[in-house]
């Protein structure tokens, strides 16, 4: 059996608890122990949101300690930046090219970092991508998260069909078909 | 085989209360323990659950609930024991007739608290046994237990859990629902009529039941040694601590504790005398540790671990190492990634925003209370100077004023409530404004209704009638305000920004006591969704007008062609609530229409 340490990053309302269900799920049919963390605490409003999903053959703390997460899911580019220290020195990061600026950019005190590729270091694969201008395209911005399973799924060895079940299971019925085509996009991505 | 699930700890404390044959159960809503009545309302209808208006409320419809013979479960946040501590300690001592299970929602770390309470020691204070489970399985089976244990020992039952493991979800497996009789209610007044003289045996069986349940934890198998090799030390651990040490994988045996009061002494004892040491790790106060003194048993704890906030794995590693337990660090010490802080703030379409913008305009210091708008006293906004408990601002008000009088002074006060909070407990302190009220004092009370309890994801109140939801109770504030003998009261929709801040401005000048509630509602949960808006960058100024009103929205940028920054808005973002258009002096901000990018 194979591990992946998962860390996911946000910003509230982007569907990061959906997300991380939605990889437990996939991960138990598959028959890995699995066990994940959500954000907690005032975050939803508009403040960092973050989850980790942990899945292997046993499982004990739901928490992924410094630099040992194998992919960063980045839902937002200043958010993906704040986890790169969990992630290990060959990690994958997949980002979604989405900026929503914080509270001291609004306020002019701070800049919006640029240059994040060279941010995360060499080591690291980056696999970067506008989900939300993709998913319009697709349907709806309200399946970016899902078309970013597409890619985590890609690259873990849980089988396609197992995560379609995980997202029929967990999304409303009226937006299976978009959330089955942002899957599918996302899982095609070389 | 057995079907499996992958459940959040709340998830797995409504599966449980499920299984175990619950029938009644009830909760004020608080972080991290919302999902459980939210799960029992929607996925198990044929239990009935409630948000009842208070944590006081809740508990006293659990405690009547139990009195008829249903087995019962209530749950909120720590600090909502604080507000039942009074029902609770006095039915602590009744004969328990339908199992009963109170869960405490702790916060190490204050991740969504305004406090760090350690409720074991509450636990302990009510002589209730405490259920300290370490993940979703142990949540489900660990409510059962307390059902059953409850009736068989008498005793209301504390299930104490964590944010983390409230919100952290792992494999359960799923069992059938066991139907529990309700036996109906005994009514002998020894047991439940709790005055002296009745109240005087109930000392001496509330000290037994503790006695038996020590004796039953000796064997139980919820408390067990995990064995390792290793000799000279053992480990106490329990909660989600326990999994967190046992990511270390270390050669040590470590002593798993289900049910951390009271605890199984005599076997400790016995145990103790095996290892050269025993190290007790455990988040915020050294509860396991003073127990374990308190009955002769030598240990160490809280001088390696912090008494503060979580422990994790890397904490835990850190303290076993200082403690010369262990010789080699695996974790290094990591400084945190230093990028740009995000921090909460208002939604898009928030009907607070307006009223914070026209109160910081008019400079006002603001007294808060708790909800959303909590909110106001971070940057940029930092309005609000204080807060404390569910509706305190009114109470806070008024001392203040007293003693502002006593210095001769008049000087103008404001405080804000929501609607939610106002129903939780701001109508008593609502009443006693009332008492010695001196009419010329300068007082703004400003009750935020927006229809709903927000901060905790939305669950209808007594006020949500208004919108369409929640029927059974359509109560207006301002009939109750009024009905109290309260005559100078002001009704404003702040989307109006102008009549609004006109409004609030008058009143804030008032030299008396003013109430201005706001009637907009809560933009996330009654899903406002206007057609956008957008900046025109040729008419804008860049005068930053928009940009105070601090909304997700909005921020500066640079135009092509245009040498200085002008506002901008994220069509995606926004909800259309115009506020930002009716603050913008030069009318550069327009609704978008068909064709517009």
């Amino acid at each position: 059996m194979n591990s992946y340490n998962i860390i996911l990053s946000g910003v509230g309302g982007q569907g990061l608890i959906l997300t991380t269900k939605i990889i437990c799920v996939a991960a138990m049919k598959k028959g890995y122990d699995v066990k994940s963390n959500d954000v907690v605490g005032l975050a939803q409003r508009g403040g960092k949101v973050w989850g980790s999903v942990k899945i292997g053959e046993k499982i004990h703390s739901p928490n992924i300690s410094h630099g040992e997460g194998d992919i960063l899911v980045g839902m937002e580019v200043v958010e993906a930046l704040r986890w790169r220290g969990s992630l290990k020195e060959d990690g994958i990061v997949i980002i979604n090219d989405y900026r929503i600026p914080p509270v001291p950019v609004i306020t002019e005190k701070e800049e919006y970092p640029e240059d994040i590729e060279g941010l995360f270091g060499d080591g690291r694969t980056m696999i970067s991508i506008d989900a939300v201008e993709k998913s319009r395209d697709i349907g709806s911005v309200k399946v970016a998260n899902i078309l970013l399973i597409g890619i985590l799924a890609s690259k873990t060895d849980i089988d396609k069909e197992f995560w379609l079940k995980a997202i029929e299971e967990n999304v409303p019925d009226k937006f299976k078909s978009e959330n089955i085509r942002a899957f599918e996009y996302g899982y095609g991505i070389e | 085989m057995k079907e499996k699930n992958v459940l959040s700890g709340n998830a797995a404390i409504a599966r449980g209360f499920y299984e175990g044959g619950g029938t009644v159960a009830s909760s004020f809503p608080g972080s991290p323990t919302v999902e459980i009545m939210h799960e029992l309302n929607t996925k198990y209808r044929d239990i009935y659950s409630e948000f009842s208006v208070n944590e006081k409320v809740a508990l006293e419809v659990g405690i009547g609930a139990s009195f008829a013979g249903a087995r019962t479960l209530v749950s909120m946040k720590h600090v909502g024991m604080n507000i039942c501590a009074d029902p609770l300690m006095t039915f602590t001592q009744t004969r328990i007739n339908g199992g009963f299970v109170l869960v405490s929602g702790d916060d190490p770390g204050m991740l969504s608290s305004q406090n760090e309470q350690d409720n074991r020691i509450f636990g302990k204070f009510a002589h209730m046994p405490i259920l300290d489970p370490s993940d979703s399985q142990e949540a489900k089976d660990f409510v059962k237990y307390g059902l059953e244990m409850s009736e068989k020992f008498n005793a209301p039952f504390m299930l104490r859990i964590t944010s983390r493991l409230c919100h952290s979800r792992s494999i359960v497996t799923l069992d059938e629902r066991q139907e529990k009789e309700l036996t109906g209610f005994s009514s002998k007044l020894e047991d439940y009529g709790m005055i002296p003289p009745n109240t005087f045996q109930k000392q001496y069986d509330m000290k037994e039941r503790l006695e038996k349940l020590s004796d039953y934890a000796e064997n139980w198998r919820i408390n067990f040694l995990d064995k390792k090799t290793g000799s000279g030390v053992l480990l106490i651990a329990s909660g989600i601590i326990y999994e967190n040490l046992k990511e270390l994988d270390l050669d040590l045996d470590i002593f798993k504790l289900g049910m951390i009061y009271p605890l199984p002494v005599s076997k400790l004892k016995e145990l103790s005398n095996k290892y050269e040491q025993i190290i007790v790790i455990e988040e915020m106060m050294p509860f396991i540790e003073d127990e374990l003194k308190i009955n002769g048993i030598d240990c160490k704890g809280k001088e390696y671990f912090s008494f503060t906030g979580e422990l994790n794995t890397e904490d835990i590693e850190k303290g076993l190492y200082e403690a010369g337990i262990i010789k080699d660090m695996e974790n290094e010490e990591v400084a945190d990634e230093v990028t740009v802080a995000r921090i909460p703030m208002f939604c898009a379409g928030c009907p607070h925003r307006p009223v914070f913008d026209i109160l910081k305009k008019a400079k006002a210091s603001v007294i808060g209370d708790i909800g959303c708008y909590s909110m106001a006293v971070l940057p940029p906004l930092s309005i609000l100077n204080s807060i404390i408990s569910m509706g305190a601002s009114i109470g806070i008000m008024k001392g203040m004023s007293k003693a502002y009088i006593a210095a001769g002074k008049n000087e103008p006060l404001v405080a804000v409530i929501g609607d939610g909070t106002f129903y939780h407990s701001g109508m008593p302190p609502m009443l006693n404004l009332l008492q010695n009220l001196d009419p010329d004092y300068n007082m703004t009370l400003l009750v935020l209704d927006n229809g709903i309890t927000a901060m905790t994801g939305g669950q209808d109140n007594a006020g949500t009638a208004r919108f369409g939801r929640a029927l059974d109770m359509n109560v207006s504030i301002e009939s109750i305000i009024r009905t109290m003998g309260f005559d100078r009261i002001r009704v404003v929709d702040q989307f109006k920004y102008k009549e609004a801040s006109e409004t609030i401005k008058e009143e804030l000048k008032h030299e008396g006591l003013s109430i201005v509630i706001t009637t907009r509602p809560c933009a996330l949960n009654f899903k406002i969704k206007e057609t956008p808006f957008q900046v025109d960058p040729d008419i804008c100024i860049g005068c930053r007008s928009c940009v105070r009103t601090n909304c997700p929205p909005i921020a500066m940028r640079k135009y092509d062609g245009i040498e200085k920054l002008k506002s901008s808005i994220d069509s995606d973002l926004c909800v259309g609530c115009s506020i930002c258009a009716q603050v913008c002096p030069v009318n550069a901000i327009k609704q978008m229409e068909d064709g517009d990018e």
